[in-house]
């Protein structure tokens, strides 16, 4: 397509007629997709469509004589009809698939405050609320699921509640989760494991078994592919030597839109450029002595905080013991729900506190690259909360299921409670962390300034919400109830905390690039985490034996086996049973897929390598043919200047022959 | 089918909406956009297609390009007449490229087009450097704009012919994975 002055115009009626050709050959929605991805302006894409539209109804109609002979003449008129009808169904349903949309776009959750945000504050801070609203879906969809598939069936069989006569309902349960709650459908330890007969058999133990299992699957799904697409987009090869032109040309947010906030953009930019340009100048070489400091530097502070997290791992088993002997010992004395509150309360002010000192040890160490920076905060931060989690994991796997009869229950209220602790620690954090710096800096210590909103910190904190919610799903299932409550409150909480106390970052970092490690992380350590504890959970532990859906089985997993026998028994079944014994319990079939999976990813890693290959050659092919073309360019204007000399030199010397006299 | 309006009729509508990236309802709010810019000038009844173009000066008072340093040059290069009058299929096409669904082929092809002030499809050290002044306030020395430009030419250029075609840009942004997220305009 041949460039005009300012549009791109599909000039020879050739290229129009290919591109007709192209489009015909697609499907109707690549044929809209490509449509629109036209660089060209919306009168030619209009005259493309229709072009296009005439075309294919051409085609139709011109194959319609040949079917004419063959078809009877009674046959033709239905004929005529039902190709009519088809056309006209098929925009039909095409006009239904986007009111469709429309009415889902409508229905999007916060889309003007989202707007506001961007707008103001850009894209690194909007990725955080982003994910937020995204767990809070996440959330939604397991609240329906839970309260559809198990809640409703046990409500509608058994409407009152077997409450022991001499608890009710006081105003600590909101708190500890104890107490009251223990015996409504909040916990696992209500459900029954009963087949309920009425309209339908429903078996409680199947449905409760394959919902968690469902959307746990459904989650992992669902995130696999949003990593996987979002490390395809923006993790491609990040080139740091490209830093200036991509700080020129591509580092702009279009879309902030307040005035205050594009004026910092323009400083901020303006002094990391002049940063940049000084950089280059007074880059000198580091001494050795200098070099080994800051390798001891890096070594102590790793030491540090891995040392600082395991500590913490290991003071939180060690309260969790403590809490256990003075249950055990002291019956009455002290309130002893309140004491159950006591190891939340320690964890959520290690998370909170902890990272503190990360981020002062941060200061201390100068990495090389902010991105190094952040992702080694990052990382503490993690292993802090991973080992916090796995400490109290082994716990409740360990110690729980021989301490009490009914564990399950006991597990999901310290969930629970987990969850309740944190939500409020997550909103003096807040406090602390926004409204009082703003204080600080604008009031008290003016050199600090305004804070920024803290990105990473954040998002972890929603991320580590989340797998506890995850966790709880098997205990609680209705648990992602308060985490639903607990997400709509903290969007509007840090919404209100960030346009009052935060100013817009200073750095432009690379948002999408962190957007794709915040995915990996949600998967990778805490969901699979999660997961991984509700499958131990199901596979290995004897659930127990007086209360809750699997009651009196030896592990989760075996209502899978005893539904199996009961399908054997039909004969219209026998491929799920021929399923279930030669694909799912056979580890055959589980050697085999792994040696595949890995040959598979040898390959495509091998692919990768040579494409690498490949592109560094082509590169360096591009820059050879643009030295063939200067040197070209070059020898064409030598040339040309030769054959004007030849001609312009008698003329000088006539020249010459007449001033000589006039000088003398 | 949904609630009747009287705006455009339905071919219209089906072909705003299998031509660019909005969704029905969508296009109705720019419509209404368009037309407080300007109401006196703008009809409601679009069905007979009027011929209704707005002066750049009202385009770039929206609030969403008013604080962009590149304003002037978006709505040029979204114009038929490259003055910056608009029509609204223009207007339409322009927030349908900066939305967020427009891939990234798409926006690397205007934003190319914003970038090259001299419209001679490749973005030459004047270019680049009318782009730093208009992000930096003009506050750089002369010196140091002409520095980082030539730094910028240097990393991007791969044909050696110190100016940027449109193939060396489009290679730097796809080594840029941001660009998706920021060259994005809300409406």
């Amino acid at each position: 397509m041949a460039l005009s002055k300012n549009r791109l115009v599909v000039s020879c009626p050739t290229e129009e007629q290919n591109l007709i050709k192209e489009l015909v050959a697609l499907s109707t929605t690549e044929q809209i997709r490509k449509i629109r991805e036209l660089p060209v302006s919306f009168e030619e894409k209009k005259h493309v469509r229709l072009v296009e539209k005439i075309f294919l109804k051409i085609c139709h109609w011109s194959v319609f004589p040949l079917y004419l002979n063959f078809i009877q003449k009674c046959n033709r008129d239905v004929y005529l009809c039902v190709l009519l009808c088809c056309l006209l169904l098929l925009q039909l349903i095409r006009r239904f698939g986007y009111s469709i949309k429309s009415v889902s776009q409508s229905l999007q959750l916060w889309r003007g405050i989202m707007k506001e945000i961007g707008g103001k504050f850009g894209s690194s801070v909007l990725n955080y609320f982003v994910l937020l609203k995204w767990l809070l879906l996440f959330n939604i969809f397991s609240f329906l699921v839970n309260f559809g598939f198990i809640t409703i069936p046990l409500l509608v069989s058994d409407l009152s509640p077997n409450v022991s006569p001499n608890v009710s309902f006081r105003g600590l349960e909101l708190l500890t989760g104890a107490g009251y709650f223990n015996y409504t459908v909040m916990y696992y330890g209500s459900y029954s494991n009963e087949t309920f007969r009425g309209l339908v058999d429903y078996d409680m133990q199947l449905a409760y078994f394959f919902t968690i299992s469902v959307y746990m699957v459904l989650c992992g799904l669902v995130l696999i592919f949003s990593m996987a697409s979002s490390f395809k987009k923006n993790y491609a090869l990040a080139d740091a030597a490209s830093n200036s032109a991509w700080q020129l040309l591509c580092s702009w947010d279009f879309s902030i839109t307040n005035e205050k906030a594009v004026n910092q953009r323009k400083n901020n930019l303006r002094i990391q450029l002049k940063e940049s340009l000084s950089e280059k100048a007074h880059r000198e070489r580091q001494t050795t002595s200098e070099q080994l400091k800051q390798y001891g530097i890096y070594f102590g502070s790793w030491l540090l905080s891995t040392g600082l997290a395991v500590g913490c791992g290991a003071s939180v088993f060690y309260l969790c013991q403590y809490e256990d002997e003075v249950r055990k010992s002291t019956y009455c004395c002290r309130n002893p729900e309140a004491e159950t509150l006591l190891v939340p309360f320690v964890v959520s002010l290690m998370n909170m506190v902890i990272p503190l000192f990360f981020s002062l040890f941060n200061k201390f160490e100068q990495y090389s690259s902010q991105r190094k920076q952040i992702y080694a905060l990052l990382f503490r931060n993690v292993l802090l909360r991973i080992s916090i989690l796995g400490v109290l994991c082994y716990y409740w796997m360990n110690t729980v299921p021989q301490k009490f009869t009914c564990w399950e229950p006991m597990v999901g209220q310290a969930l629970y409670r987990l969850v309740i602790v944190d939500f409020i620690f997550l909103m003096l954090g807040s406090l602390f962390g926004e409204f009082l710096s703003n204080v600080i800096g604008t009031k008290i210590q003016p050199r600090l300034g305004v804070p920024e909103f803290d990105v990473a910190r954040n998002v972890l904190e929603i991320i580590y919400a989340q797998t506890l919610a995850w966790i709880g799903i098997y205990f609680s299932p209705l648990l992602p109830v308060i985490q639903i409550l607990k997400f709509f409150i903290l969007f509007y909480l840090k919404k209100v905390s960030l346009t009052h106390n935060c100013q817009p970052p200073r750095r432009s970092g690379r948002a999408a690039q962190m957007k794709t490690i915040f995915i990996f992380l949600l998967f990778i350590p805490f969901f699979a985490g999660a997961l991984s504890i509700v499958a131990y959970t199901a596979w290995s532990l004897t659930p127990s034996e007086h209360c809750g859906p699997f009651r009196g089985l030896n592990n989760t997993f075996s209502v899978i086996g005893e539904w199996i026998d009961d399908v054997n028994k039909l004969s219209s079944t026998q491929w799920v049973v021929w399923i279930y014994q030669n694909v799912i319990r056979s580890e055959i079939f589980y050697f085999l897929i792994t040696l595949i999976i890995l040959v598979l990813i040898y390959i495509f890693w091998q692919l990768i390598q040579g494409r690498k290959e490949l592109i560094v050659l082509l590169r360096k092919q591009i820059v050879n043919e643009g030295k063939d073309k200067s040197f070209l360019l070059e020898k064409l204007q030598n040339l040309q200047k030769s054959s004007e000399h030849i001609s312009i030199v008698p003329r000088q010397g006539m020249l010459r022959g007449r001033q000589s006299p006039m000088r003398w | 089918m949904g609630n009747k309006q009287t705006i455009f009729t339905d071919e219209q509508l089906d072909a705003y909406q299998d031509c660019t990236f909005f969704t029905r309802k969508e296009i109705l709010r720019l419509h209404s956009r368009y037309h407080e810019l300007a109401p006196h000038l703008v009809p409601m009844d679009y069905t007979n297609e009027p011929d209704c173009k707005l002066p750049l000066a009202l385009i770039v008072d929206m609030p969403e390009l008013k604080e962009n340093p590149f304003r002037n040059r978006i709505v040029e290069s979204f114009s038929e007449d490259g003055m910056g009058n608009l029509s609204f299929n223009e207007f339409v096409d322009m927030f349908s490229v900066l939305s967020e669904m427009a891939p990234r082929e798409l926006k690397a092809i205007y934003a190319f087009k914003i970038y090259d002030y001299n419209v001679d499809n490749y973005l030459c050290k004047e270019d680049l450097e009318k782009t730093l002044n208009k992000l930096t306030k003009e506050e750089l020395t002369p010196e140091e704009v002409e520095l980082v430009c030539e730094k910028a030419i240097e990393e991007a250029d791969l044909d050696g012919d110190n100016k940027l075609s449109y193939t060396d840009f489009e290679n730097m942004i796809s080594r840029a994975p941001d660009f998706l997220s920021t060259f994005h305009i809300r409406i």
